[in-house]
């Protein structure tokens, strides 16, 4: 409270001087930000100026404004890439991933924090311990055990493990956001008479909304833009997820059709940007969360 | 008799607790322990195994380790991943630094709608990272090709950005900068908020510039989250497959080729899984002292806190 009205005081005082003072400087900067800004959003604008075109019109005018819209690369580039068959399997794997992710840490985050004793305390660093493994460790048994027990091929067998390296991270979140949660409301539904089941569901549960929307849609990013699990189980084409196709689109793909390349670009972009627009204060946040966690 | 009652009772209530805690961690415990540290135990027993996946495992010791090392390929990732870590560490982290003391101090309503396009980059799969890559990079037809077509630049035209051994870890690295970046000035950038606005009205009273403010106090009390970025950088690296995978396949002749990639190939390509295995150690042992080495200065951490 304190800290805010000498700084609002100052900020009134000092604001002009400063201003002044620092305008040279001030104008570098915002041209350098400025800059980086574009370099950053480049390659996305870029591909409208190609997709339009015909393949001579790109040949001989590739920066100009197209003759007219047309819309047969976007056409194309969806049917190769199958971006329809792409999405839906996508879909799934990450509901799958929300589902086998967030129920889990939820609950055993309420118990690490609720429940405390030797040897919860020995499973929850057992469990972050988890936090730190590289996917590369588990890649090789998890392909040869997963073929034994028949889910290669399957979105079980990709979102399974994604749930597995997305566990650690909600729990710690969970636990730390209960452990914020005042002791008596657990205390009071208890004498009030209600079970362990009840208080968690009924009390618990509903006040960690919060974490519980950032595990949500962060564990679905995280489904969303998995790679390297899709690309070790999933063999048929039918079953490939989004990030599968579009590798595959940049493979298959030469230059000689790059408008339609820059067709595929755009289509493929367009969920995650959709997302980011909607949802970026959740993932910022969440990124932050997990800087702290990790440091 | 009212004694053993309630005794009794507690006993079960407890025997309650206890099931119910045991319920409530099943799910969790039951996923890692199948799909993660299951897979790692297996993946230090096959690390000393010959093995195809199909045919019966043979003990072989310390063979896989032995002839992994010897292998060029694998040297090269090695040197590689640990090339890539040094310079993200140089560039990236004095740029994310940048972009986030500005975007912090200088708060003008054109930076602040600029904020949220850095992170952008930061959410796109790696698979539109690497299509990007390739939409740029293309040696007929991407778009700086393109651009040196029509400003008729012959000297620019005639660079193999990814089809150069030279250029091409180069080219992937400029794309990684690109889409890691936005991680690193987020979490830069929520840290140097903290900072209290006295410390900063102090400094610039006391006549400092905006250069010696950045570097004699938001540095020093950065410090510790400029480490941590340090170190996710560097376990980034080591661990990185996605890109190269994706747009370079490690080529041209293994110039960008990383550990994650010779894992890939041993295991995948020529299913040789004790090998693969043996890397993928190699892969975890790495992380693990990087990960020690950055909980060790950890209590550095408290010190620098009360110290500010």
């Amino acid at each position: 409270m304190r800290r805010k009205k000498v700084s609002q005081y100052t900020e009134e005082f000092e604001a002009p001087k400063s201003q002044r003072r620092l305008s040279v400087s001030s104008v570098l900067v915002h041209i350098a930000l400025i800059l980086l800004a574009l370099i950053v959003i480049s390659p996305l604008i870029i591909p409208f100026f190609f997709t339009f075109k015909t393949p001579l019109e790109f040949a001989y005018n590739p920066w100009g404004l197209p003759e007219k819209l047309r819309w047969s690369n976007f056409e194309q580039a969806w049917k190769m890439v199958r971006i329809g068959e792409g999405l839906r399997n996508s879909l799934q794997v990450c509901i799958g991933a929300v589902l086998f992710t967030v129920p889990p840490a939820a609950m055993a985050g309420y118990i690490f924090a609720f429940y405390r004793s030797k040897v919860t305390n020995v499973l929850f660093y057992v469990v972050m311990a988890g936090f730190f493994v590289p996917v590369h460790m588990v890649l090789i048994p998890l392909y040869q055990f997963s073929t034994k027990i028949g889910i290669t091929n399957t979105f079980p067998g990709v979102f399974l493990p994604i749930a597995a390296f997305g566990i650690p991270f909600w729990t710690i979140i969970y636990r730390s956001f209960y452990s914020g949660l005042p002791k008596d409301m657990v205390e009071a539904g208890r004498i009030d008479g209600a079970g362990h089941f009840t208080v968690f569901m009924r009390i618990i549960f509903p006040m960690a909304k919060p974490a519980t929307v950032l595990a949500v849609l962060l564990s679905f990013m995280g489904g969303w833009s998995d790679f390297i699990i899709g690309l070790i189980m999933l063999s048929s084409q039918s079953k490939f997820t989004m990030q599968l196709r579009i590798s595959q689109f940049i493979g298959n793909l030469g230059a000689n059709y790059f408008p339609q390349y820059a067709a595929g670009v755009i289509i493929s972009s367009l969920p995650t940007i959709i997302l980011y627009l909607i949802f970026h204060k959740y993932i910022i946040q969440g990124t932050t969360l997990a800087g702290a966690i990790k440091g | 008799m009212a004694v053993a009652q309630t005794a009794k009772r507690k006993k079960k209530r407890d025997w309650y607790r206890l099931g119910f805690i045991a319920l409530f961690l099943l799910p969790a415990l039951a996923i890692l322990g199948t799909f993660m540290f299951y897979p790692i135990k297996e993946t230090f027993r096959l690390s000393f195994m010959r093995s195809s996946g199909f045919g019966e495992e043979i003990y072989v010791g310390w063979r896989n380790y032995q002839r992994i090392f010897a292998s060029p390929e694998f040297r090269q990732g090695f040197v590689n991943v640990f090339k890539w870590a040094f310079w993200s560490v140089a560039i990236q982290i004095p740029l994310a630094f940048f972009i986030a003391f500005t975007c912090v101090n200088f708060r003008t309503r054109i930076i602040g709608r600029l904020r949220g396009v850095y992170y952008l980059s930061n959410v796109l799969p790696s698979a539109i990272t690497a299509m990007l890559g390739v939409f740029i990079f293309s040696p007929t037809s991407g778009v700086i090709k393109t651009f040196a077509k029509t400003t008729g630049w012959k000297w620019l035209e005639s660079i193999d950005w990814l089809g150069n051994p030279k250029l091409a870890f180069w080219s992937l690295f400029a794309l990684a900068t690109w889409a890691y970046m936005g991680f690193g000035i987020i979490y830069l950038m929520a840290n140097i908020e903290q900072i209290p606005t006295e410390i900063r009205e102090a400094a610039l009273i006391d006549g400092a510039t905006q250069w010696q403010y950045a570097w004699r106090v938001v540095i020093p009390y950065v410090s510790y989250a400029i480490r941590v970025q340090a170190i996710l950088a560097t376990v980034g690296s080591i661990k990185l497959f996605d890109l190269p995978y994706m747009v370079t396949l490690g080529g041209p002749r293994n110039a960008t080729v990383t550990l994650g990639i010779t894992l890939y190939r041993e295991a995948f390509l020529n299913w040789q899984y004790g090998r693969g295995a043996a890397i993928g150690v190699v892969i975890f042992l790495i992380c693990l002292v990087i990960t020690i080495f950055q909980f060790s200065f950890v209590n550095d951490h408290s010190a620098t806190d009360q110290s500010i």
